[in-house]
């Protein structure tokens, strides 16, 4: 993207709140969006990530009109979702965390009836509709009760119906959820190629690490209704200050923590018994030149590895916790899915 | 705006023709009251022999028979408990998503709720036309009573009949779509039906005319939608003689009654599908939230 020119913005989410009234009078009410604020511009895939509970799908509620914030402003293509809801309705597609497309009607049946809520019908969009269709590699189950379809056809059918009507901005509330690593792969690859094919603009909320890593441009880390951190991934990874260097060595070896800082990229060394945590810039070069130092220095070096930093890193650095643990938290935004929090891929 | 509509009247059809199971077990309780009660219980072998034809049909309201006179009832009551599944469906889309699907296209709340009045009202009144066409047919079987009419019943009177069985279907569709909207459960949906079936079909005159009553019931039972819908096709088969009050009357009041209940059904949608959070919002955005 262009960064000489101010960007294109598409979606401008400003200071959004979201309290929930208590369920029973008197009680206090929860605050499940606690002043957010981003930008997402145009083509690019812009990801909400945090834990269960954060406030990533009421944020997503919010910006596609499905409930009124408490307080805040969000502009999607300009237009004010409070004010012109309607408008904003036209301008974008929504996928659902759970499949919402109509089990006993066929898949292109359910394109079909999706694209007549938007008013299109006819020739035109019925080629639009199996074209999608092949697309999303369901040309062979476009006449079969989608009650017959796997999990992963059902997500592919859901961001077939989420795209019919061709919007240049698509939210995606947890679009893997329930897939395994194959199919989420597998559905990455779809959203990338739309973006690509049809220069769509994505927000997309998800709990994986690995997912917001991959697959997004640009990340908002979430957590407790705030925004923690926005940036890159790697922008984020590199703010922990590069890789980590975990030297071992023999029982009762000297301490090699001099040499080690004299090392060039070195920033700190930390002892853990016989662990030494070193912070460089890049660990993989470093690791021959600490084991020649450490040897010069009398200290056999037994154990090396590499620990370039994750986002699980990221969300440790900036809550003081590791998203990992995050499994516990009490579930309000998946209601009855009670998935263990991810543990994927994230740290590599 | 009509487009849009019609795409959800689209969806409702394809559904209803996979699995129209609720049609056979709606007309199932009014064939068996055509087939065994009205059958049995004949209002005229209860007069002492040598009793003027003339006191039946005036008790009768005019019907040559009482199988005739119940059949008429058993129309309304066919419609009636079709409607009882209008709700359904609405609950059915809430829990499943596909309600807030619908929400998030540019397609107007009221479309949401008119495309589900238009088509579970046409719905209900199937089994209404199917009551009426059997009825008729018992008149070829020997052995049993059918439906029979006066002579002078001409196209106009058709369309009064008709008019009457369409104004009742949209009031009691609209009455239980409402329930829909308001429930939450499908346990809560029926609950509230299974409280509301009999009180409503028994204060009526659908299965024994109104002259037997005691008053206070005769009070009742004049107020009842059914009872409204009923005169009026009564009147169209079997004449107007013994009625107090004009068709057009008893049209008026099913009209205030099914506006009422439209009235009823277009505020609770509105409630049920607001994007308002909290106490003067909607369940659904409370779902949603949670």
């Amino acid at each position: 993207m262009a960064e000489s020119q101010p960007p294109d913005t598409v979606i401008d989410a400003q200071d959004l709140r979201m309290v929930y009234p208590p369920a029973k009078s008197g009680g206090t009410g929860t605050v499940a969006v606690d002043g957010v604020s981003f930008q997402v511009h145009r083509g690019e895939i812009f990801g909400l990530l945090g834990p269960n509970g954060a406030g990533k799908t009421t944020t997503i509620s919010i910006l596609t009109t499905l409930i009124k914030a408490t307080a805040g402003h969000a502009r999607i293509e300009g237009i004010d979702v409070l004010e012109r809801p309607h408008d904003v309705r036209r301008k974008i597609g929504l996928v659902f965390q759970k499949s919402t497309a109509d089990e006993e009607l066929t898949g292109r049946e359910n394109l079909s009836i999706e694209a007549g809520l938007y008013g299109l019908s006819g020739a035109g969009i019925a080629s639009h509709a199996t074209e999608l269709l092949n697309q999303m590699d369901l040309g062979s189950f476009a006449d079969r009760l989608v009650k017959t379809y796997s999990g992963g056809m059902r997500r592919r059918l859901e961001l077939a119906v989420g795209i019919v009507h061709n919007p240049r901005l698509l939210f995606l509330d947890e679009p893997t959820l329930g897939l395994d690593p194959q199919g989420r792969a597998g559905f990455w690859r779809y959203i990338r190629s739309l973006r690509e094919g049809k220069g769509l603009t994505v927000l997309m909320t998800t709990h994986y690490l690995d997912e917001a890593d991959q697959l997004c441009d640009r990340i908002a880390v979430v957590d407790h209704g705030k925004i923690i951190a926005l940036g890159a991934p790697k922008e984020l990874k590199e703010s922990l200050g590069g890789d980590t260097l975990e030297l071992s060595v023999g029982a009762g070896a000297a301490d090699p923590t001099p040499v080690l800082k004299a090392l060039p990229g070195v920033t700190t060394v930390a002892r853990k018994g016989d662990t030494y945590r070193v912070k460089c810039s890049n660990g993989q070069s470093l690791v021959p030149k600490a084991v020649m130092a450490a040897a010069q220095a009398g200290v056999d070096i037994t154990g090396a590895t590499v620990i370039t930093p994750t986002l699980d890193e990221v969300f440790l650095e900036l809550t003081g916790r590791s998203y990992r643990e995050e499994g516990d938290v009490p579930d309000r935004e998946d209601g009855s899915e009670s998935e263990p929090a991810p543990a994927t891929g994230g740290a590599a | 705006m009509m487009l849009p509509a019609f795409s959800l009247i689209r969806r409702e059809y394809l559904r209803w023709i996979r699995a129209p199971t609720w049609v056979i077990s709606g007309l199932m309780s009014p064939i068996l009251y055509l087939l065994l009660f009205g059958q049995a219980f004949d209002l005229g072998k209860l007069l002492p022999a040598g009793t003027p034809p003339g006191v039946l049909a005036q008790v009768l309201s005019g019907a040559p028979n009482y199988f005739s006179y119940f059949a008429v009832g058993m129309v309304a009551f066919a419609s009636v408990t079709a409607a009882m599944f209008s709700g359904t469906g609405i609950i059915f889309d809430k829990q499943l998503g596909i309600l807030q699907r619908i929400l998030s296209t540019p397609i107007s709340r009221r479309s949401v709720f008119l495309s589900s009045l238009v088509f579970r009202g046409m719905l209900t009144l199937i089994p209404a036309f199917l009551v009426v066409g059997f009825a008729f047919l018992l008149v070829h079987v020997p052995g049993v009573t059918g439906l029979s009419v006066g002579a002078g019943v001409g196209v106009l009177d058709g369309a009064q009949f008709l008019v009457a069985a369409l104004i009742l279907s949209v009031a009691f569709t609209a009455l239980f779509l409402s329930f829909g909207f308001a429930a939450q459960r499908i346990e809560s949906y029926f609950g509230v039906v299974t409280i509301l079936q009999l009180p409503i079909l028994l204060t009526s005159n659908a299965m024994y005319p109104v002259s037997i009553m005691p008053k206070w019931l005769q009070y009742l039972v004049g107020f009842n939608p059914i009872s409204l819908a009923v005169n009026v096709m009564r009147m169209s088969l079997f004449g107007t003689a013994g009625y107090p009050y004009s068709a057009g009357v008893y049209l008026l009041g099913l009209l205030a009654w099914a506006g009422l209940f439209v009235a009823l059904a277009l505020f609770l949608a509105s409630k049920a599908l607001s994007t308002d959070v909290g106490p003067k919002g909607s369940a659904l955005s409370q779902a949603i939230a949670e």
